[in-house]
């Protein structure tokens, strides 16, 4: 199954140990790079578009706080949207148990295919609001 | 379950990395580091010599020094692991190239060898704050995962179990009351679910955990639940949508790696071996400071088999 990244750099340069996911872009960036073969099965999100699609401040700084208690980081240490999971620490177990962390704290039900595909605090947080969203609708 | 040892191999030549031989598909071998045994700056910076300039990129944009330290020693440990099965010399540590297979997997870039055909060599690496582990096939995928024994889990076991786990594996763990022994065997299955997960190389969303159970069953009679020393045991991959992924054809290890880590592995069966008996791995393992030490550790107590 092909996945869709948001830029060609990503899917050359990130080599995060462990790391055997490919990163889902965020909503409405659409560009493919597969090594030049075209697949017409490829499950596409619909384009949303909205006059901001970052989340809140306050949804970032609530997982944050989430990261930094899963993963015991310290005061001083830098935990901001771009911060990537993996650098910070985390690995395979300690994401999903971040997930879990951010289900409890919003209500809402995380499908396992997008836990996995989370890598920053910002994808996280985007995340939410958007299940929140849907919840509401 | 056959096992090896080489000896022990002391090697102070910075220049060289001792050459290995893996050339069956039912062998696999896993090498394995553990960072605090490396201190010397002069080291690290050996390490960093080898790294591409992407990788060096990505290392030292970390702010912590520990997890650049893990990082740095992540990608030596891959890089100089590779090396030693090349035996065309014009293959280094740092010239190796890396990409990503389509489902994001990294893979060795064999392109830019026009002269020589290599080995197939496949690995992947897996990794905790105390042992980073490399795990090394040729002619069959791998996918490997360590994860500390006393690892504590922040939710509950079984909250997290039923939430990602299958039904048949949270019926596994719920029947154990110890609740030590209980995260214990979590924490097994966790490694065991990784290990697939990787070793199919298409990305979590392809093979979501509750999907598929795993199950360590005895192979022969007389053994109990829950004792985890019967003699002959074998692990078994149920996928509730086998279409894809013909999981007879997976196999696994699990052991007891340096007394502090479970480690799983899992490779593909050769598929030229017909019938019902299961061919078990032929596992070779070392522990290793790259350019300064390696040792065979198989058949000590570094290495004990739990099943497989």
């Amino acid at each position: 199954m092909a996945s869709i990244t948001g830029s060609f750099t990503s899917l050359s340069c990130s080599l995060m140990p462990n790391q055997a996911v490919n990163r889902v872009s965020k909503l409405g960036s659409v560009s493919l790079s597969i090594s030049g073969k075209s697949f017409p099965s490829l499950r596409v999100q619909p384009a949303r578009f909205r006059v901001s699609c970052a989340a809140k401040p306050e949804t970032v700084d609530k997982v944050c706080k989430i990261v930094r208690k899963q993963l015991a980081l310290p005061d001083e240490s830098e935990v901001a949207g771009h911060s990537k999971f993996a650098s910070l620490g985390a690995d395979s177990l300690d994401t999903v148990e971040i997930v879990m962390g951010l289900e409890e704290e919003f209500g809402i039900s995380v499908e396992e295919e997008s836990a996995q595909n989370i890598a920053t605090v910002q994808d996280a947080a985007d995340l939410i609001e958007k299940l929140i969203e849907n919840k509401g609708a | 379950m056959k096992l090896q040892c080489l000896g022990k191999q002391l090697f102070n030549s910075s220049a060289n990395l001792p050459r290995i031989q893996l050339s069956s598909p039912m062998e696999a071998h896993l090498w394995y580091i553990i960072p605090s045994e490396v201190q010397s700056q002069s080291l690290l910076n050996q390490y960093a010599e080898i790294l591409s300039p992407c990788e060096k990129e990505i290392v030292f944009e970390m702010r912590d020094e520990e997890l650049r330290k893990r990082a740095l020693l992540a990608r030596a440990l891959v890089r100089t692991t590779i090396a030693r099965y090349q035996i065309n010399s014009h293959v280094s540590p740092r010239s190796l190239k890396f990409i990503k297979n389509v489902h994001g997997k990294p893979e060795v870039d064999w392109q830019h060898c026009e002269q020589w055909r290599p080995l197939p060599l496949h690995f992947n690496i897996s990794h905790t704050s105390s042992l980073i582990a490399c795990g090394v096939t040729v002619d069959s995928p791998i996918g490997i995962d360590v994860e500390k024994k006393n690892r504590r889990l922040k939710h509950n076991v079984m909250s997290f179990a039923q939430r990602y786990f299958s039904k048949h594996e949270v019926q596994v763990l719920s029947a154990i009351s110890d609740p030590q022994l209980q995260l214990q065997e979590f924490i097994k299955l966790w490694t065991l679910k990784e290990a697939y997960v990787k070793a199919l190389g298409r990305g979590f969303s392809d093979a979501p955990f509750k999907t598929f159970t795993i199950r360590i069953r005895s192979a022969t009679k007389g053994s109990f639940a829950g004792n985890s020393n019967f003699e002959a045991s074998e692990i078994v991959v149920d996928s509730f949508d086998d279409s894809m992924d013909l999981t007879s054809d997976w196999k696994f290890v699990l052991m007891d790696l340096a007394g502090s880590h479970y480690a799983a592995i899992c490779t593909k069966k050769d598929s030229s071996i017909q019938g019902i008996q299961i061919t078990p791995t032929k596992l070779t393992v070392w522990k290793t400071i790259p350019f300064v030490h390696d040792e065979c550790v198989s058949g000590t107590a570094a290495v004990v088999i739990i099943s497989g």
